[in-house]
């Protein structure tokens, strides 16, 4: 009964890890694999060359500025995905009856539900200087038309309001959540010291929620490793590379101008261990 | 559900009659389902209305075409084709063609393509961009070359005669932007990609002189390059907002809404800015070849064989069937018959009496005399997208004000291209 008892983890988690060891595992070592090679996708053979192509990404500007962008990508959506949701949450919390609280928890969520590359058009169209609503007022004021996603100093940030759109009011109502479900004391003793509403806030409800705070913003930062078909649709990386994240030039290298496959490898596997590294050191910060 | 895609069995040779006065040559036995990858044109669509005819023709086969834009069509055609090969049919083009062939790819088409389809009908402009090393790869769904097109009502008003030469067109650009009257002066293509901006911007270059390679050397570092670009850049001054990082989509939106007074584009665009149903301006425009020394883009899209998906003969025959039926005179017909002046490749469609009638006499001498001028501009070789989505990036950076120096740009671009060549020894 006791080894049936301690086998029965082995037994549930035996398929689950067969199945991540198949998706993830196979094709992880088969990247680092051919990383060292020189494989094209009009050469089905290559031969291995060491360490070339990580040598050869350092002196790439193509790569050096996907870095910046993705970085830039990465604390720009997180950061302002937490604002927003945070500040909403609680105005939410603050200011709205239970039945608005409801229907507005809903009209939040229908965003994120939205398929991002069908968000993406909406919005690219929403952007266009000729024909969008969002760019209407300012031609219409000015006469001279707004091209957001054509001025390399604007475009990242325009997609960047797209993604937060998506994720910031999802998370919005998670805050709400959040804040409901938190006990009413500690807020009724605070305002019996003559708390101010943001310090009531800021000293008491949000550190009382840092934990699920800290998961969202990891599942922010994850999520945001993945925006390539947000910024794909909406810029292709342009103007010029000024949008251009590693995942994209990656997939640029490998698939629509060179087929250089193993370059496109090498990208994949640094990500892969600089995610890693950062994502395990932030995590530990965190807890502390 | 593996084998859907899997086409089975072999032809029989016979001449049949379907579909009443519609005649075609070979009768076929094939099942399952060619797969086909493909970018959206109206031909095709039209074409999926006639499902049943290709199953009787075949034998009992279906088709399934997935679309995919442009550029999206060629990197998802390129991993599927160096991969798995699920897909028995592939779109290409001018600018992979090269690429496709050398890989291995494709399979020659002639050696599949009935004969009673009469390839030699093709436009032979099309035949020659779909032809590499000697062979046959697709046949053609589209292609030709530029047209300049033009607002008449707009160069009447400012006393303008359609310009011959290149300085003609830059003054007559400048003087027909009125961007507070919501006109501007023309619509360029500045999304990177060898088939995006590089595209329109070769006409420049070869028009100036410009040579890609000298063998295995390149040299087109030099004046005419320079010269192109600053010319491209200018013109980019009174082209319409958006144009900047768009492509064809919005070159040609901005001109069919009434927004730009004349533009150099790939012919199809008369078709559509002839279309009432799509276009504001269809009562008004007139066309030309290009200026003076502008060369026009020659280019051709179409449909091959896969060599991988079609894994005998019998299969390979099978999507040569339905590639001969796609490109039959009987389709091309009935998409004159829709009006999708794009879609037609025939030299005996398009001389045809119908063609004629429906379009007039002047554009059938515009196309001729724009054939004249018609050139390959790009470097036709396996490694073109390489090089020229490289040049779209740097063209892009320009044309954004991300980077100034244009003779910088293309000397990064040579170091490229010098890479490219050594990666491909």
């Amino acid at each position: 009964m006791k080894n049936a008892r301690s086998l029965l983890p082995t037994v549930f988690l035996t398929p689950a890890m067969a199945i991540l060891a198949v998706l993830a595992l196979v094709p992880t070592v088969y990247a680092v694999f051919i990383s060292f090679q020189d494989r094209e996708l009009s050469r089905p053979d290559g031969r291995f060359i060491g360490l070339e192509n990580y040598i050869a990404l350092f002196s790439d500007r193509r790569f050096l500025n996907a870095i910046k962008v993705s970085l830039t990508w990465e604390i720009l959506t997180v950061a302002l995905t937490l604002v927003i949701a945070v500040g909403l949450g609680i105005l939410l919390f603050e200011c709205a009856s239970a039945k608005m609280r409801n229907f507005l928890s809903l009209l939040f969520l229908m965003p994120v539900i939205l398929p991002r590359v069908s968000a993406a058009f909406v919005w690219k169209f929403a952007f266009h200087p000729l024909y969008g609503i969002i760019t209407y007022p300012y031609k219409a004021i000015t006469g001279q038309p707004l091209d957001l996603l054509s001025n390399p100093f604007t475009a990242l940030g325009t997609v960047a309001l797209v993604d937060v759109w998506q994720w910031g009011l999802f998370f919005a109502v998670i805050v709400l959540k959040l804040l409901e479900t938190l006990p009413p004391q500690p807020f009724e003793a605070a305002r019996l010291d003559h708390a101010k509403t943001w310090e009531i806030y800021a000293y008491v409800a949000l550190p009382m929620l840092k934990a699920p705070l800290i998961s969202l913003a990891f599942v922010k930062m994850i999520e945001s490793l993945r925006a390539f078909d947000l910024i794909y649709v909406m810029t292709r990386g342009g103007p010029g590379i000024s949008t251009e994240t590693l995942d994209m030039y990656a997939f640029s290298q490998g698939f629509i101008e060179s087929g250089r496959i193993s370059y496109a490898s090498s990208m994949a596997v640094l990500m892969m261990i600089a995610t890693s590294v950062a994502f395990t050191f932030i995590w530990k910060r965190a807890k502390i | 559900m593996k084998k859907m895609n899997t086409l089975v069995s072999s032809i029989a040779i016979a001449c049949a009659f379907f579909g009443g006065s519609v005649h075609f040559a070979s009768a076929a036995e094939c099942s399952g389902t060619i797969r086909v990858l493909a970018q959206p044109r109206d031909g095709l669509t039209l074409l999926e209305k006639y499902k049943d005819e290709f199953a009787k023709l075949s034998g009992g086969a279906d088709f399934k075409i997935d679309y995919l834009n442009e550029n999206d069509r060629r990197a998802k055609t390129k991993a599927d084709a160096s991969t798995i090969g699920k897909y028995n049919v592939y779109y290409v083009d001018e600018a992979n063609v090269a690429l496709f062939a050398s890989s291995g790819w494709l399979a020659p088409l002639q050696n599949y393509y009935p004969k009673d389809y009469d390839y030699a009908d093709f436009d032979p402009g099309r035949q020659k961009v779909a032809t590499y090393d000697g062979k046959v790869w697709f046949a053609p769904l589209t292609g030709g070359g530029d047209l300049m097109v033009y607002r008449k009502d707009l160069l009447e008003a400012a006393g303008i005669q359609p310009p011959k030469t290149l300085d003609e067109y830059v003054a007559a650009v400048k003087k027909l932007n009125q961007p507070d009257k919501g006109i501007y002066g023309t619509a360029l293509r500045g999304q990177r990609g060898s088939g995006a901006n590089v595209w329109r911007w070769m006409p420049f270059f070869k028009g100036f002189g410009g040579q890609w390679f000298d063998g295995k050397t390149p040299v087109f570092d030099g004046d005419a390059a320079v010269k192109a670009t600053q010319t491209y850049l200018e013109l980019f001054k009174y082209s319409a907002p958006g144009s900047q990082t768009g492509g064809w989509d919005e070159a040609v939106g901005a001109f069919t809404s009434g927004q730009v007074a004349m533009l150099i584009e790939s012919t199809p665009l008369v078709g559509m800015a002839l279309d009432k149903k799509s276009s504001q301006v269809a009562d008004k425009i007139g066309y030309a070849p290009p200026p003076t020394p502008l060369t026009g883009g020659g280019y051709g899209h179409g449909l091959a064989i896969g060599a991988k998906a079609n894994k005998d003969e019998a299969a390979k025959q099978c999507a040569g069937l339905f590639i001969g039926w796609a490109t039959s005179k009987e389709n091309e017909q009935r998409r004159l018959a829709e009006g999708q002046f794009s879609e037609l490749n025939r030299t005996s469609v398009m001389t045809s009496k119908t063609f004629a009638d429906m379009y007039g006499a002047a554009l059938g001498q515009a196309l001729a005399d724009t054939g004249k001028v018609t050139a390959v501009n790009f470097w036709q070789s396996a490694q073109w997208p390489d090089l020229g989505d490289r040049w779209g990036i740097i063209l892009e950076e320009l044309i954004t004000g991300t980077r100034t120096d244009i003779k910088g740009g293309l000397d990064e671009l040579n170091g490229f291209a010098k890479d490219l060549v050594a990666r491909g020894q």
